[in-house]
């Protein structure tokens, strides 16, 4: 033992390390193959029978690490396009174009400290942000990016996100209440009064739908609208469509009707005493926000993943490969270094300030990114799947910078004025347009 | 506002859309550095003339005139014998030269300026209290010593400075300013009854703008 | 008084009892007057929101206590002093020019004005007669300054609306102007430009032709601006017969400026005690018979068009000769007082100067008119929403630094 200590202390840092985690590594390996060997078809049975909870395990987490993404990217674009709106340059500095700033942002609110404020309740506290952003992220399971490509396919999908999105109200209230705060109070009630008000109109104005498709399934009513431009249910209800998307802008709390984060009158409303990641929490699911309102929008409205015209040109690359035979490893091993080369080269002949080295990262740079291009245009070609996703991300994100763009422009709606909006428009504007589709569907269904 | 509900509304956007495509207009500061007016005052730099100097004379005229003493200045006097500074009392008091304390107006604990103290000061006590010691009556005061001495001595200024609390360098300029005021008493005449001087002193005051010669043998830096 | 739960220092598993006072506005004195004692007693459902002094939209540090109920305001309660720098006194011990470096930054926003009153009451006790050239330069800059200011105030009522982007292009507007008046004068924001008997600089060739660049666009670029405020359904449907004030309570609260033209009143210095070059100038006075938010609005949009009128007509007419009078040195008026004001953007400046033979001012008193205008917020408040204070506050366009002096 005596011996064994002393080699071990002769060993240098690195060799201390390997030697100490390559014998606990080999445990561990050894010890986790057993364990799937004795549990593993156990396990497997288990998750064979209960398709439906695997789906939603998966589907669940892969939505919770795709809102981070997206929520940069639509804080980078909002503080871009506002900024280009505004006659600013914007974030430039960090990366790209200055890319990376939301990022940055994102790192900058987690590492900011994280306190409570005397008097506040620490429980609800804590919870509020919680329950803000599982609220809004919750939501994006039911909404179909493409072509079999969903977290959950219920049949009543639309009711699903509805009540969701109700429940982030909670959360609001909660983080109004817990603050200690009158601002925060205020803003919280704001949030309850106008999101409970928003709701009715919100849910009225797709009842319509609901009776063209018969179905509350959101996947369905894509399915529905597959086919021409105006197969789409905007040109169906189109009255549908405006209060839709104007009760979903107050549903997001976005401006105008931003009243429960109004800055210039209460302070930040409901958020005012939050810091760090509490604060972080909140930002994201107005972000997420966005991008799922936008995101059902497209849904029930814009045809979805349907491309609005078909493909001009007869897809004809189905290159077989298989039929290349041992070329295709010649052609893989050889195409990446000639790529390269190709690519390179040009800017070490035409620029002598450019050294060879210099040369060649530009030209792995550009390969890469023709590859990439490549590969996702074969995709594009080959898959339905990357079709409908690339159409949903365009239809959205063109309803995220719609939505960018009005806050650009527009001044903040007053209490009264967005309550009373509520309820002496939308309502009856909702109802009527309710009543004139099922007389419509009464009236076509009787000449049938 | 429209009759069309909503069309203002649409005009601000399209508004907003055509200056989202527009240039823009903020200045990329590192970069491009600001143009800056040929006039402009607000230069946290000394200027250089044509020939490569410093224009800045280190008078510290700037630094005694702020309001707020928040002027700070070092530099060489114009002989290029002392390092000098100026600035708060609070931050560089124990900084100050005595030259920088001379120009900038201060009293100066200086042997330069013992042979001064010989003069008897009571009438300058006498006068002072006579006029209450006021700083805004220093034209009456000047004029009482100039009766009393025939002259302005240079230590009844800086007695008077420091009686009313008027900067050396208001009352020193102030007396040099009036030709009825002859500053500055020959080194080697301390008293009031030499001939020359008095001499000197009736061409000053008969308006001939003659000084007391021996006035040229006050210290460089009295200039 | 609320209690609260806190973990002790000692063991943090040991909930204390604790007493806080500090969440509650309330004076720690008792109340001093009647007024105070109803203010700060608390009636049913109703609770106190500190606005201010930290708060986005309260123009500079104003605190405001707001009694609410709901989100109605039922009274409220300003507290002024937090910007206060005692400028009235520091003049009394500085000479008269250097009187002018002190009033300047009392109303940042249009710094000349603040110049021009306390310069033409010393004129007035010296007995100075201003070259007409210099008076032309002063009016023409003047003006310039004015339309900076309007610019902005645009801009806030905006963003005090919840608009991001009209403060930008205001500030656009506005930056064009200050880089001419730094050409002109040597300093962007804080001019220290005119001087008793005239101004400092004379008119140089970069800001000629800054300038000339400046009015090819301005008129066109000023009202682009606007269409996405006075065309804009929810701006104006929020300033529509929001705070009104009418002809005689605007008299009795001894309101000047844009304010009072906007209740149909067409008081102007620049008219009704005229001075400077302003008698031989042609412009009108805009007036609105409204009197609320959106009347306030528009008036100083009509003002901006009558300023560009004034700079083209002084620049039309722009005299030669001298731009300083022939004074001394020491500058001793003699004893006696003297009262001057201007209309500046926000009303009337106004300085009341006590000379006593010295070279310092004996007292200067400075009349600014955000402080009058700001008495207007608590008669027009009450009664209206919380996002109206805002509204109210921004049309009145009072500035903290001139409020508090």
């Amino acid at each position: 033992m005596a011996m064994l200590s002393r080699t071990f202390g002769r060993l240098t840092l690195p060799g201390k390390i390997v030697f100490t985690a390559v014998p606990l590594l080999l445990v561990l390996a050894a010890g986790l193959t057993a364990a799937v060997v004795i549990v593993g078809p156990v396990v497997l049975t288990f998750l064979g029978d209960n398709v439906p909870l695997v789906r939603f395990v998966v589907a669940a987490t892969i939505i919770l690490l795709m809102t981070v993404p997206t929520a940069f990217l639509i804080i980078y674009m909002e503080m871009k396009v506002i900024a280009l709106m505004n006659l600013r340059y914007g974030p430039d500095r960090v990366g790209p174009y200055g890319s990376l700033l939301s990022v940055v942002h994102g790192l900058k609110v987690l590492m900011k400290e994280d306190f409570t404020p005397t008097g506040a309740d620490p429980l609800v506290f804590t919870w509020a942000p919680i329950v803000v952003y599982v609220a809004s992220v919750m939501t994006l399971v039911v909404v179909p990016f493409a072509p079999g490509l969903f977290g959950l396919d219920l049949n009543i999908g639309l009711l699903y996100f509805f009540a969701m999105g109700g429940l982030g109200v909670v959360g609001l209230l909660m983080a109004g209440w817990s603050s200690f705060n009158k601002y925060s109070l205020l803003g919280g009630l704001r949030a309850a009064a106008q999101i409970v008000s928003y709701e009715i109109p919100l849910t009225l104005s797709v009842v319509g739908i609901v009776l063209l498709s018969g179905t509350l399934s959101v996947n369905q009513i894509t399915l529905n609208q597959s086919g021409s431009l105006f197969d789409w249910y905007v040109f169906r209800q189109p009255l549908a469509f405006v209060i839709f998307f104007i009760a979903a802008t107050a549903e997001a709390n976005r401006t105008p009707f931003d009243l429960t984060e109004a800055d210039s009158e209460i302070v930040a409303g409901f958020a005012t005493e939050y810091s760090g990641m509490r604060f972080g929490f909140f930002f994201f699911a107005e972000y997420v926000n966005v991008f799922i309102v936008s995101g059902l929008t497209v849904a029930l409205f814009m045809g979805g993943w349907n491309a609005p015209f078909d493909w001009p040109w007869p897809i004809v690359a189905q290159p077989d490969l298989s039929g290349m035979g041992i070329g295709l490893l010649f052609a893989l091993a050889l195409i990446p270094p000639l790529g390269i080369l190709v690519l390179g080269l040009p800017f070490y002949l035409v620029n002598s300030q450019v050294k060879l080295w210099q040369a060649l990262v530009i030209g792995f740079v550009l390969f890469n990114l023709v590859a990439v291009a490549a590969l996702v245009g074969f995709a594009f070609l080959s898959f339905d799947w990357v079709v409908g996703l690339l159409w949903f991300l365009t239809k959205t994100y063109g309803f995220v910078f719609l939505f960018v763009w009005m806050r650009g422009t527009l001044p903040r709606v007053r209490i009264d004025q967005l309550m009373g909006f509520a309820w002496k428009w939308l309502l009856p504007a909702s109802l009527l347009n309710l009543f004139v589709t099922a007389l419509a569907i009464l009236v076509v269904d009787g000449i049938r | 506002m429209s009759f069309v509900p909503g069309l203002g509304l649409v005009r601000g956007m399209a508004l907003t859309l055509r200056r989202f495509f527009e240039p823009k207009v903020t200045n990329l500061y590192p970069e491009v550095p600001a143009s800056i007016p040929p006039k402009f005052r607000g230069r946290l730099q000394l200027l250089y003339d044509e020939y490569g100097t410093l224009k800045c004379e280190t008078c510290f005229q700037c630094a005694q005139a702020c309001p707020v003493e928040c002027i700070d200045m070092g530099g060489v006097d114009t002989k290029g014998r002392y390092a000098i500074h100026w600035g708060p009392p609070e931050t560089y008091g124990e900084r100050r030269e005595e030259s920088a304390l001379r120009r900038a107006g201060r009293t100066v604990p200086d042997p330069v300026y013992e042979h001064f103290h010989g003069i008897d000061l009571h009438a300058v006590d006498e006068i002072l209290e006579g006029f209450d010691h006021d700083p805004k009556e220093l034209l009456g005061i000047l004029a009482a010593i100039q009766a009393e001495y025939g002259y302005v001595p240079v230590a009844a200024l800086k007695r008077v400075s420091q009686s009313t609390g008027a900067w050396y360098a208001m009352l020193y300029g102030t007396a040099t300013y009036y030709d009825h005021l002859a500053v500055g008493a020959p080194a080697a005449a301390p008293g009031r009854a030499d001939e020359a001087y008095l001499g000197a002193l009736d061409g000053a005051l008969s308006g001939r703008g003659a000084r007391p010669d021996a006035a040229d043998d006050a210290p460089a830096g009295e200039r | 008084m609320t209690t609260i739960r806190v973990p002790s220092t000692d063991d943090p598993r040991v909930m204390l009892e604790e007493q806080i006072g500090v969440f509650e506005p309330i004076p720690p004195y008792p109340p001093r007057t009647e007024r105070e004692a109803e203010f700060y007693t608390l009636g049913d459902g109703e609770l106190f929101v500190n606005m201010g002094p930290q708060h986005p939209s309260t123009h500079g540090v104003l605190r405001v206590v707001l009694k609410l109920e709901g989100e109605r305001v039922v009274d409220l309660d300003p507290v002024l002093g937090y910007l206060h720098r005692g400028v009235e006194k520091l003049c009394e011990n500085a000479d008269y020019h250097h009187t002018i470096a002190y009033t300047d930054p009392l109303e940042y926003v249009s710094a000349l004005f603040n110049e021009w009153a306390p310069v033409m009451a010393f004129e007035k006790l010296m007995d100075v007669e201003v070259p007409r050239r210099a008076e032309y330069i002063r009016v023409l800059s003047g003006e310039l300054n004015r339309v900076a200011s309007h610019a902005l105030f645009m801009g806030w009522m905006a963003l005090d609306l919840g608009g991001l982007t009209p403060i930008l292009w205001s500030f656009i507007e506005r930056d064009d102007i200050v880089e001419l008046l730094a050409a002109l004068t040597g300093q962007r924001m804080l001019f220290n430009y005119f001087r008793i008997g005239g101004v400092n600089g004379d008119l140089n060739h970069e800001f000629m032709s800054r300038l000339g660049t400046w009015m090819s666009k301005a008129t066109e670029q000023i009202e682009a601006n606007q269409t996405l405020l006075n065309q804009n359904e929810i701006f104006v449907r929020r300033m529509r017969g929001l705070g009104t004030l009418d002809r005689e309570t605007a008299f009795r609260m001894c309101m000047t400026g844009p304010n009072i033209r906007a209740s149909g009143v067409p008081l102007d210095m620049r008219r009704s005690h005229p001075y400077s070059i302003y008698p031989e100038l042609d412009f009108d006075v805009p007036t609105r018979q409204e009197g609320d938010c959106l009347a306030r609005y528009l008036v100083r949009l009509d003002e901006i068009k009558q300023s560009l009128r004034i700079i083209d007509q002084c620049l039309n007419e722009m005299p030669d000769g001298p731009i300083m009078a022939k004074l001394p040195r020491l500058m001793r008026p003699r004893p006696g007082r003297a009262y001057a004001a201007v209309e500046g953007p926000r009303g009337q400046y106004a300085t009341y100067a006590i000379s006593d033979g010295t070279d310092q001012p004996f007292r200067m008193r400075i009349h600014d008119p955000s402080f009058v205008h700001l008495q207007a917020v608590g008669l027009l408040t009450p009664g209206n929403l919380i996002a109206d204070t805002m509204a109210i506050m921004a049309s009145l366009d009072p500035i903290m630094g001139g409020v508090d002096k």
